[in-house]
């Protein structure tokens, strides 16, 4: 494929990424919007993620904080104790988030253990880690343990604003994505999306069950290490509250309303419903405690039950009609 | 030497759910190149044994021996490695996939990012479903989805086939190009097959050996006239279906 | 020391009859509709704090307050099943998942709205005090709680065994289809199972506030715990259920106990993990 093929193919997404590359430069001065831009991007980084283990594998993984939290610690600790930079932290941080994820995969695949009991397992992953790190003193404990900056705020990744992590994050959100592709297009997709679907009908087609679920889990966890390593720089301590369970399962959700094994799914999903809710938080905040989140879960409610199969089909049926009013008999292949 | 042994072999096969008998140690030999039925009434443990040949569920007792190799024990994925494949008696159709893709995750069985596209091309116009390639499965109807799985077997390049009731539902005419299918896939592609069919007159004019079984058991073998002129087999048949 | 082993065991037990009450409702719901209610942990939350509303507005003890409670739950649960959960029932399990988790953030922030994050307990109940059994001592409150909580379980057996909307359950437990086919209205059926289900975790609500407090994210442990129940129970078995409960319980006992109160979760999940591992089908499953 020519290079001039592939960047008119793939216009749309070029144009969304210098949207998002230039999108700070008028909002610099305003660090609220620029924190909720950042968190929208770390949230799409882990929701596109999970698109792999969950959306094409059908693994309905709940341990995104388990990783990140992995990822976070490895990365801290690394800083703290041996002033080892997290740009290289965080790659050893994803590693060890890697190791977690075949500790756990390798049995719980192995035993087909599948669906809800899948689902909690990967969950109790993650509070069981919370609980250990909260303790186990040296490392986690009650108490924030605060991250200092060693040589330079470059060195440490302990920048003042959270522009710099909007950009690192934004990097991760390419990769995530550029990965997603690879994958839908080879083999390993093509295997997990049968798995997905129908887990005998794909053994008997030869497809090695354990083995495929298995390199799904391995990129998520080592993506969520890699944010993790971020995440941890980014709010400047380590706490065993890294290991989130609310944050697993609203990266589930967030996959599950953009519409299961749609690339760009889990990233619309996550700035509508991120978005939806920063400024519901913004709008009601100053009322009632939880109003916002009252109005919000209504909205989750509403879009799983009246749009199951997610808002990404919605959204690329519409663009379709668009295209075909704009150059009508043109064929466009699917997104998926 | 492999080829002098029989291409699938089962020993005792004995299947339980809990106190129910499925399967009650069955013995079975299919030789390379063979068309053979396998047929029996209303839950005589005909897919039960499909499953366990297949390995999708674990016979508790017994062996499996496929192409002389002991894989009694072998997950379905490496017998399909191995050149073992089947079709569904209740469809399992990967519902949001193309046709295309559908079978092109079968032929990633043997066929790399290179070679998997020509693959896909030769099944997808071996079975006839060339013009609804880019289709949604869950858009098609039973009788295409029944050819999709078949084509999806077939894409894995299997030695031996086993399609269990892979022409129920089809009227006369897809009968028979079914049954054209069939000779064509055995005696062109030299694919073993195994089949379980209730549809009498298939069996019959495609199978040249039968085995009946009736409650778990094999209770008679031979070719199509022996089978027919069977006084046990047509007893089992009238005691069990006399509805019909 | 074994006095102590000892004392937490009885603790353990006692506390087991109530997490086999909830999980009971879990249960039913899970095996009869297929439904993956992520909220049930929650629903016990509302229920304490609907016992507190009830007990601090109108003077009831907490032991009473299912006598409001429970028809408030069950009114809940029906009203729930109608609006959301019978969406779901032909979606794939990610939906309910999805829509479930929605409830969940729904009630735990409207708990947090109505009564705010500090925790709340009812003031006193007429069931106080200990009573001394072979020199251990235990508290009125939670012999109490078990008692009731068997009582009820054993009624939800007669219910299920002995009655024609028990066995309507049953039938549509079978298959969707099969049982629409054979007559059963699946709808209402499945809400009567939904409600019973909520409801059930309305009793086990009063006899939990006769000695706990409760607060909006309390959910998620009596959540985890049922789900931990039902793992090690297997399907289909309420004395599967009891025996689950009672692992649980006195796991949790002896793991505040003997190690760290804040490791009460990790002990729960660690039973959860090792038993999927080992008996995925439940300690004392039958499918
Ligand atoms: N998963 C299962 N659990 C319990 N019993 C089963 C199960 N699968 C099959 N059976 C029982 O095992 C027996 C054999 O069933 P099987 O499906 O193998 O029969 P079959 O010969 O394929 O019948 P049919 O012609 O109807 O397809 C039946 O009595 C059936 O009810
Ligand atoms: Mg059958």
């Amino acid at each position: 494929m020519n290079i001039a093929a592939f960047l008119k193919r793939n216009v749309g997404w070029f144009a969304l990424l210098l949207v998002a590359a230039v999108l700070p430069l008028p909002l610099q001065k305003q660090q609220y919007t620029m924190v909720l831009f950042m968190l929208i991007v770390l949230y799409a980084v882990l929701a596109t993620a999970w698109n792999i283990i969950g959306g094409m594998a059908g693994q309905l993984d709940l341990a995104a904080g388990a990783y990140l939290g992995m990822g976070a610690f490895t990365t801290g600790t690394l800083l703290l104790r041996w002033e080892v930079t997290p740009w290289v932290g965080m790659f050893i941080g994803a590693l060890m988030a890697v190791l977690l994820s075949l500790l756990i995969g390798y049995p719980l695949f192995g035993f087909k253990i599948k669906e809800v009991w899948y689902a909690l397992s990967s969950l109790a992953l993650c509070e069981v880690l919370r609980v250990i790190f909260l303790m186990w003193d040296e490392v986690g404990g009650p108490t924030e343990v605060y991250l200092p900056t060693v040589n330079s705020p470059l060195y440490s990744m302990r920048f003042t604003t959270a522009t710099p992590f909007y950009y690192i994050l934004l990097v991760l959100l390419v990769v995530a994505l550029v990965i997603n592709f690879r994958i839908r297009a080879t083999k390993l997709g093509y295997q997990l999306l049968a798995l997905g679907e129908d887990e005998d009908a794909a053994e008997v087609l030869g497809i090695d069950a354990r083995a495929a679920k298995l390199k799904a889990l391995v990129i998520y966890a080592f993506l969520c290490g890699l944010v993790g390593g971020v995440y941890a720089c980014f709010y400047g301590y380590l706490h065993p509250s890294f290991f989130d369970a609310d944050i697993s399962t609203e990266v589930a959700i967030f996959g599950i309303v953009g519409g299961m094994g749609i690339i760009y799914g889990p990233l619309l999903a996550t700035i509508l419903l991120v978005g939806v809710r920063e400024l519901l938080r913004a709008r009601l905040g100053g009322g009632l405690e939880g109003l916002y989140l009252v109005v919000y879960a209504v909205v989750l409610i509403v879009v799983a039950l009246y749009q199951p199969r997610g808002i990404a089909p919605l959204v690329s049926s519409v663009l379709q009609k668009l295209r075909n009013a704009l150059a009508p008999g043109k064929k466009e292949a699917s997104w998926r | 030497m492999e080829n002098h042994q029989p291409l699938l072999k089962a020993v005792d096969l004995t299947v339980d759910f809990g106190s129910l008998r499925a399967v009650n140690h069955m013995n079975l030999e299919v030789q390379r190149g063979e068309l053979v039925g396998l047929i029996g009434p209303n839950g005589a443990g005909k897919t039960t044994a499909f499953n366990a040949l297949t390995g999708l569920i674990m016979p508790n007792e017994g062996k499996v021996f496929f192409k002389g190799h002991d894989v009694t024990h072998m997950l379905p994925h490496k017998r399909c490695q191995m050149g073992m494949s089947r079709t569904f008696q209740v469809i399992r159709p990967f519902v949001h996939l193309t046709v295309e893709d559908a079978v092109r995750v079968g032929a990633y069985n043997r066929h790399g990012e290179r070679t998997v596209k020509s693959k896909v091309d030769q099944v997808l116009e071996m079975c006839e479903l060339g013009e609804m390639r880019n289709r949604v499965c869950a858009d098609l109807g039973l009788a295409t989805l029944r050819r999709i799985e078949l084509a999806r077997a077939l894409a894995t390049e299997p030695e031996l086939l086993l399609l269990d009731e892979a022409g129920a539902g089809l009227n006369e005419t897809e009968l028979a190009g079914f049954m054209k299918l069939l000779h064509r896939l055995n005696e062109e592609e030299h694919i073993t097959l195994l089949v379980v069919e209730h549809v009498m007159k298939m069996v019959m004019g495609v199978c040249r050996r039968i085995i009946v079984l009736d409650s778990g058991e094999v209770i008679a073998e031979g070719t199509p006239e022996q089978i027919s002129a069977n006084p046990r087999v047509i007893e089992a048949y009238l005691g069990k279906r006399a509805v019909l | 020391m074994t006095d102590t082993l000892l004392q937490s065991i009885i603790t353990g037990v006692l506390m087991g009859f109530v997490y086999a009450l909830i999980a009971v409702g879990l249960s039913i719901i899970y095996g009869v509709m297929n439904v993956v209610n992520f909220a049930h942990g929650d629903f016990v939350m509302l229920s304490m704090y609907l016992s507190y509303m009830a007990g601090t507005l109108l003077v009831w003890d907490a032991v009473a307050t299912p006598l409001i409670t429970v028809p408030l739950l069950f009114l809940f649960g029906f009203i729930t099943y109608y609006l959301l959960i019978d969406k779901t029932l032909r979606q794939l399990y990610v939906v309910q998942l999805a829509v479930t988790v929605g409830l969940q953030i729904f009630l735990r922030s409207l708990a947090l709205i109505v009564w705010k994050a500090q925790p709340r307990a009812l003031q006193y109940s007429i069931i106080q005090g200990n009573i001394e059994f072979f020199g251990y001592s235990i508290l009125t409150s939670r012999l109490i709680a078990a008692v009731v909580s068997l009582i009820f379980i054993a009624a939800i057996a007669y219910f299920l065994n002995k009655t024609w909307a028990g066995a309507a359950i049953r039938a549509a437990s079978d298959d969707l289809d099969t049982a629409s086919l054979m007559g059963v209205n699946y709808h209402r059926t499945y809400a009567l199972t939904f409600a019973i289900g909520a409801a059930l975790t309305a009793i086990a609500g009063g006899l939990l506030m006769s000695f706990q407090q409760t607060d909006p994210q309390g959910g998620m442990r009596f959540g985890v715990l049922s789900w931990c129940v039902m793992a090690l129970a297997g399907l289909g078995s309420l004395p599967g259920l009891i025996a689950a409960g009672v692992i649980v319980g006195v796991a949790e006992a002896v793991a505040v106990t003997f190690f760290d109160p804040r490791s009460r979760l990790l002990a729960i999940y660690m039973i959860f993990i090792l038993v999927l591992w080992l008996k995925p089908r439940g300690l004392f499953g039958r499918k």
